[in-house]
């Protein structure tokens, strides 16, 4: 049987912003439908890593493929159409638009008619897309309140559902549950967890607690590098990580 | 929400229709006429104007000064081409095919001062909008070939039929009016289409906007065209009431009261562009009567202070502030 082609597939990627090494050498490989989790304590280069592979800001050396496909070099959105979702750590949202206008805005983006001096229709997809999108992330019952109104793990519902406005192949998720009350956690959780496995995940996360349960394979990063890559059951007693968590000498 | 301030200006739009007649109930006739033609009529035209620079600073984040310019764009265009402008420069052309001609060259040159300031932002964008607008009045102001210089041109009297004459005030008020209303509601339509929306994205977050895959450099050309016709809309009818344009209607002075205008009537939705414009026409038609001509500035200056100092988001800001009030107070 042929080997099946990895999801994303980086090869020696680093990312310089001037004298700082934000990533080096990094070498992944997710296969199709994988958990990832990625993690790694703050300025480890986790955020930075997922903007290589998203074209936020290209890797200065190395290359990246998904599913097999060079990407490397290809502007933010031409990546998004090819099946790349992501959210970003903090919200980037549009707060002055109500959030079936965020969806809808997120949906339109991807198709041919993006630039138009006509409201949608009744009958418009990309607002029935946006309906739906707002329905599978539980929101639909605050589809035109404005978004600088809504609360914060609203908001990080939102940043899913708009991830998810391209239908994409590999959806990234930069600390999706960050700033969120303990109480607000497992909705978005059950939301995350009940993605469908034909989806690739990958997942930025610096709380274990979450990220372990969640993974199928657990990515140790820290000044830039992978140090680790494991399965979550030999994470917590990883000497290495031990060392980074709790702060100790290796 | 949003259905209900249409309604609500639905209802303006139809009181102002009734306003004239009722101004001739309850004024002398020679003074309702005074305030149709001079307080309103004005206001109208000039609030057309200020609310193209509300849209671009409302929907867009951004903050043009080149509008009164581009204004006088269509308004210059016009009175070169048209029949009867005196001194004639080309002519030749009616005022059916002249005033499109004047707004087509306006909607260009909003198009081309928004490709040229593509790449700027807040001070800088105000800036150089300014300074393009300040170079066009410099070359207007010298030019005698084509814009006859200092003196500029006169005689657009505007077009006339049997029954319909725009010299008369009644008619230019409801042409004036028309005009605004059609580009208002064109206005709030405009925003909750993709290009408003995005328009909106780019004002909350331009880097998500061309993450999803939309060229932010295209919106926002295309915002300062929609921006440059309505400008040109407001310059054709100003064009037409004063009978003719000359290079002062689009100096550094009408630069800065299109601004006023649009800062003391609010920022937050383009009717403040119109209840701004009424408040600086009222004040400058009686500030010779309630202080003196020459302290207008002083006045409209106060004015201005006031209502930034009470209500940073200008007259409308303070309407919303009073809601508020009321309804805290019958809860
Ligand atoms: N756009 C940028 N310009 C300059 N330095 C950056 C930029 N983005 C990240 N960095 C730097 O790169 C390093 C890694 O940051 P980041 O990837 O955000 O870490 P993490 O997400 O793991 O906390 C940090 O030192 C950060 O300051
Ligand atoms: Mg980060």
């Amino acid at each position: 049987m042929a080997m099946t082609e990895p999801a994303i597939h980086l090869r020696g990627v680093s990312r310089r912003f001037g004298a700082l090494q934000a990533v080096r050498d990094v070498n992944l490989a997710v296969m199709p439908g994988e958990r990832r989790a990625v993690l790694g304590p703050n300025g480890a280069g986790k955020t930075t890593l997922f903007n290589t592979i998203c074209g936020d800001f290209p890797p200065t050396s190395g290359t990246i493929a998904l599913f097999g496909a060079d990407i490397t070099r290809l502007r933010p959105h031409r990546r998004t159409r090819l099946g790349i979702g992501r959210t970003y750590q903090t919200s980037l949202l549009f707060n002055g638009l109500t959030l079936l206008e965020n969806l809808f805005v997120a949906v339109r983006g991807l198709r041919p008619n993006r630039f138009s001096f006509l409201r949608p229709g009744r009958g418009d997809d990309g607002m029935a897309k946006a309906r739906e999108l707002a329905d599978r992330m539980r929101l639909s019952h605050l589809l035109d309140a404005e978004v600088m109104n809504l609360s914060h793990g609203q908001r990080r519902q939102l940043e899913v559902g708009m991830a998810l406005a391209g239908d994409p192949r590999v959806l990234m998720l930069d600390e999706p549950a960050a700033g969120l009350s303990p109480g607000d956690r497992p909705e978005l959780l059950n939301l995350i967890r009940g993605l469908p496995r034909t989806l690739t995940l990958i997942l930025i996360e610096h709380d274990m607690d979450i990220a372990l349960p969640a993974a199928d394979v657990v990515t140790v990063m820290k000044d830039g590098e992978v140090v680790v890559e494991a399965p979550p059951n030999r994470i917590a007693d990883d000497p290495v990580v031990q060392s980074i968590y709790l702060g100790g000498v290796h | 929400m949003r259905s209900a301030a249409a309604t609500w200006s639905l209802l303006g739009v139809l009181a102002l229709l009734a306003l004239p007649w009722l101004l001739a109930q309850v004024l002398p006739a020679g003074q309702a006429q005074f305030w149709t033609a001079n307080i309103l009529g004005r206001a109208i035209v000039f609030g057309i104007i200020a609310m193209s620079l509300t849209f671009l600073a409302t929907y867009g984040g951004f903050v043009s000064l080149a509008q009164m310019m581009i204004a006088g764009v269509a308004g210059y265009v016009l009175a070169i081409f048209v029949d009867g402008a005196v001194p004639r420069i080309v002519g030749g052309l009616g005022y059916s095919l002249a005033v499109p001609l004047g707004l087509v060259a306006a909607t260009a040159m909003g198009l081309l001062v928004g490709a040229i300031s593509v790449r700027t932002r807040d001070i800088y964008l105000l800036m150089i909008t300014l300074a393009l607008a300040m170079g066009v009045f410099r070359f207007v102001e010298t030019n005698i070939a084509w814009f006859n210089g200092y003196e500029g041109i006169r005689n657009v009297v505007g077009p006339a039929m049997p029954g319909f004459d725009v010299r008369d005030p009644m008619v230019f008020y409801h042409v004036a009016l028309g005009t605004a209303a059609l580009l208002y509601f064109g206005v709030l339509y405009l925003v909750r289409s993709p290009f408003g929306l995005v328009l909106q994205g780019i004002r909350d977050n331009p880097r998500r906007v061309a993450a999803l895959g939309y060229s932010v450099a295209l919106h926002r050309i295309a915002a300062f065209g929609v921006a440059g016709f309505i400008a040109g809309c407001g310059g054709t009818l100003s064009t037409i009431y004063n009978i003719g344009i000359s290079p002062g209607t689009i100096g550094l002075g009408a630069t800065v009261n299109v601004l006023i205008m649009s800062v003391i009537g609010g920022l937050g939705h383009p009717v403040g562009a119109f209840i701004g414009s009424l408040i600086f026409t009222v004040f400058d038609t009686f500030a010779a009567t309630i202080y003196d001509r020459d302290r207008f500035n002083t006045l409209i200056g106060l004015v201005f202070l006031v209502i930034v100092l009470v209500s940073p988001d200008g007259a409308i800001g303070i309407g919303a502030r009073l809601r508020r009030l009321l309804a805290a107070g019958r809860r």
